[in-house]
């Protein structure tokens, strides 16, 4: 995969002989944007970059977009930080957005990471602990006493129910369905049919400190008549929890129809190896499936789901053409 | 041309050499890493390496930039393997070149490198995909149990060296401290070393502002003034070619630990085994500084941070002026906290191959104006003389009004990713993914 060169970094302005600064600042991260100079090469991503990272694809009266840059250099994460009062994860993407525009109505709804962080626990309620969190600390106790503040608490899992940041217009909005009568055509998604636009982006990843992985992805396919969307958030504590939670945005082009589908998923560890082991994977095999959410998903249970609907036809009042 | 240059000639292809190999390479690199100590020491000049993380063609640029082995003499500081798709390709070729240049090369451990992290995160599978059997995983996980915990760096200048002439000199009396450059080797920026008198404006506690302008042209413009460390008596008017000795640096995957108050406590460790989820030995390869006061735990249940005050605390103990350490990922390649005692390495660029972010190395160039030795009261010299090394230090130090010497010279070389063309595969297309 080919990323664009990250932006704004001074090695990709022309060369500066000899630039120098009288004396260092105390935190020294290139370039400084507390010092000298700010002009021709602040950390922060070049906006102008913007544009050149963003693909765009129309079908019908929508507008779907996807941008994808690196992650955040340190002016932006300290910003982000401060902002959402909670560390945030060390591979974050915040400058990625995936977008679904409907024009006529002027709906829209869009994923990106900053909203999606803002609804993970910020207080520590719903804090989890490693697998060797008991034995851990078990064994510091006599050795490190008097070191007992857990510093920040927060949910860490960065555990997040976002289903993307809709911006209704003034007559049209998700609002619930049935889930017995309204349900996403999962026959018509199974269709080879051409697919005309796809991308995914990722938002955020945590490894967790290497206790598993916490990811939230998009991504997004648009055919013919339809589009699916998929934004899910997959979470592995090793030896705690799985935690699987998917919002598909389902767009039928032709009646102008959006569904929005929440399914959380979430078992033990331990029930998703046993589950693992008993569809007769291999131990080699059981490891690899773990880092896949698409293996695991299917096999751990519902604990929630939830499907909503706007209806776009007709929209715009003759604005659309 | 010998096996193990051979070898080293296959591997730098990105070809794996067969199993057979693989275990006379381990059992070499073992018979060599069991003679040294768990905290290796290394004399200047170096160039000091963070994460690779199977990321072997950025290795190959990260030596392009840095100079070839056995021309640099290298450190790196742990997690050569998993997550990226050529673990066993980067971590053979490391020890490969360890083993044919043990004087250049230095290994030490990072939380990677143990057998239940590669389990979960892919050097295991890598070695059952290349190889069909968990043998040459095997063979890898017992050389990890011996790497060095450590490293300390004696005998690095406390300034860079620079043209007489040219766009790239320095004025005469410019001490430089820090230099950032691009792959290639073009300066993006420079940092001039402070005159001691108008005082460095960062404070034992950490608690200091960031250089202003105005303090900054009131030094550009002041007189060439001493720049060694108090009490050598060295003179900075020599011309900024020969640097003068800065205290020592420790090199170490993670940080600190609670229980390691001195560094000779890391030597007391017994290293030989599987990382541990507790002690010394765990903290040093899985801690990390964070903006704290003393020290906390991890939000998640297990493992340390530590703040500034701790830092500083330790270094002056222990008589260094700088922590080298890697373990977290940096956008820059590369961060200094805690008014430059600590300083994280990140050299994995676009991590995971997806997160766009550049790496960096750092090198500490050679002191060469034979005062070495007195910034050096507690390194490696008189460690033997318990107490003795106190009271030295005492003497040296309470001419410091910072009651901390001054820190080493750093150069960082900052490169990306190498280019897609170099990796001998062709740019993943993607295929039609039909995900519901």
């Amino acid at each position: 995969m080919s990323l664009p060169p990250p932006t704004g970094f001074p090695g990709r302005s022309p060369p500066v002989p000899t630039t120098t600064f009288p004396s260092p600042p105390s935190v020294i991260s290139p370039p400084p944007s507390t010092t000298v100079r700010p002009t021709s090469r602040t950390p922060f991503p070049d906006p102008a970059n913007t544009p050149q990272a963003t693909r765009t694809h129309q079908q019908g009266p929508f507008t779907i977009s996807a941008t994808k840059l690196p992650i955040l250099k340190a002016g932006p994460i300290d910003s982000l930080t401060s902002r959402l009062g909670i560390p945030i994860p060390e591979m974050i993407f915040g400058d990625n957005v995936l977008s679904i525009t409907h024009a006529p109505s002027g709906w829209s709804i869009f994923f990106s990471a900053e909203p999606a962080l803002d609804l993970v626990d910020k207080t520590g309620a719903s804090m989890l602990r490693v697998a060797y969190a008991s034995s851990w600390s078990a064994t510091r106790e006599k050795t490190s006493a008097g070191i007992t503040e857990v510093v920040k608490p927060f949910d860490w899992s960065y555990t997040t129910s976002y289903r993307g940041s809709e911006h209704p217009s003034p007559s049209h909005k998700l609002h619930k369905a049935d889930p017995k009568k309204t349900q996403i055509p999962l026959e018509l998604l199974k269709r080879r049919d051409p697919i005309l636009f796809a991308d995914e982006v990722v938002l955020y990843e945590s490894e967790l400190d290497d206790n598993g992985i916490s990811m939230l992805s998009v991504k997004v396919r648009v055919m013919e008549q339809r589009m699916l969307l998929l934004c899910r958030f997959f979470m592995r504590l090793d030896n705690v929890l799985v935690r699987v939670r998917d919002t598909r945005v389902y767009v039928e082009f032709g009646t102008e129809t959006v569904l929005r589908e929440y399914t959380a998923r979430e078992d033990s560890f331990e029930n998703v190896k046993r589950n693992l082991y008993m569809s007769g994977l291999t131990p080699d095999a059981i490891t690899v499936a773990f880092r896949d959410a698409n293996q695991l998903a299917n096999l751990i249970p519902v604990v929630e789901h939830e499907i909503e609907e706007v209806q776009l036809a007709g929209a715009g009042g003759g604005s659309s053409s | 041309m010998s096996d193990l240059d051979r070898a080293i000639a296959q591997l730098r292809a990105c070809r794996p050499i067969p199993e057979a190999e693989v275990r006379e390479l381990c059992h070499k690199a073992r018979e060599l890493l069991i003679e040294e100590g768990n905290v290796v020491t290394v004399n200047a000049p170096v160039t000091i390496c963070g994460d690779i993380h199977g990321q072997f063609h950025d290795l190959m640029e990260l030596f392009r930039v840095g100079g070839d082995v056995p021309d640099t003499n290298y450190l790196f500081m742990g997690d050569f393997v998993d997550r990226g798709f050529y673990s066993l390709e980067s971590f053979l070729l490391l020890l490969c070149l360890k083993v044919r240049y043990p004087d250049r090369m230095t290994l030490i451990r990072g939380n990677h490198e143990s057998r239940q992290i590669t389990t979960v995160y892919g050097f295991y599978d890598e070695c059952l995909r290349k190889y069909g059997s968990a043998n040459v995983w095997r063979y890898c996980c017992d050389v990890f149990d011996y790497l060095a915990l450590g490293a300390i760096v004696l005998g690095a200048s406390n300034t860079l060296d620079t043209p007489k002439s040219g766009p790239l000199a320095a004025a005469p009396g410019e001490k430089i401290e820090v230099e950032v450059r691009n792959a290639d080797r073009q300066i993006i920026s420079r940092f001039l070393r402070k005159p001691p008198n108008n005082g460095h404006n960062g404070n034992v506690n950490g608690m200091s502002a960031t250089t202003t302008g105005v303090s900054s042209s009131e030094s550009a413009n002041g007189p060439p003034t001493n720049t060694g460390p108090p009490g050598s008596g060295a003179s900075g008017s020599s011309g900024g070619s020969v640097g003068n000795p800065a205290g020592a640096v420790l090199c170490v995957h993670g940080g600190l630990s609670p229980l390691i108050d001195m560094v000779d406590k890391i030597r007391l460790l017994d290293r030989k085994q599987e990382v541990p989820h507790e002690g010394a030995m765990c903290d040093l390869l899985w801690s990390d500084p964070d903006e704290i006061d003393g020290w906390g735990l991890s939000p998640r249940g297990a493992g340390f941070l530590f703040g500034a005050d701790i830092v500083k605390v330790f270094n002056h103990r222990n008589d260094l002026s700088l922590i080298a350490r890697a373990h977290q990922l940096v956008m820059e390649g590369f961060k200094e906290m805690f008014d430059a005692s600590i300083v994280t390495v990140w050299s994995a660029p676009n991590y995971c191959y997806r997160c766009g972010n550049v790496a960096a190395i750092l090198e500490l160039t050679e002191d060469d104006s034979g005062l070495g030795v007195l910034s050096r009261s507690n390194g490696e010299v008189g460690r033997s003389d318990g107490g003795m090394g106190d009271r030295q230090r005492g003497v040296l130090m309470d001419t410091d009004p910072l009651g901390y010497g001054e820190g080493p010279a750093r150069r960082y070389r900052v490169f990306q990713a190498a280019p897609q063309d170099s990796r001998g595969m062709p740019a993943k297309k993607p295929v039609a993914d039909y995900f519901l």
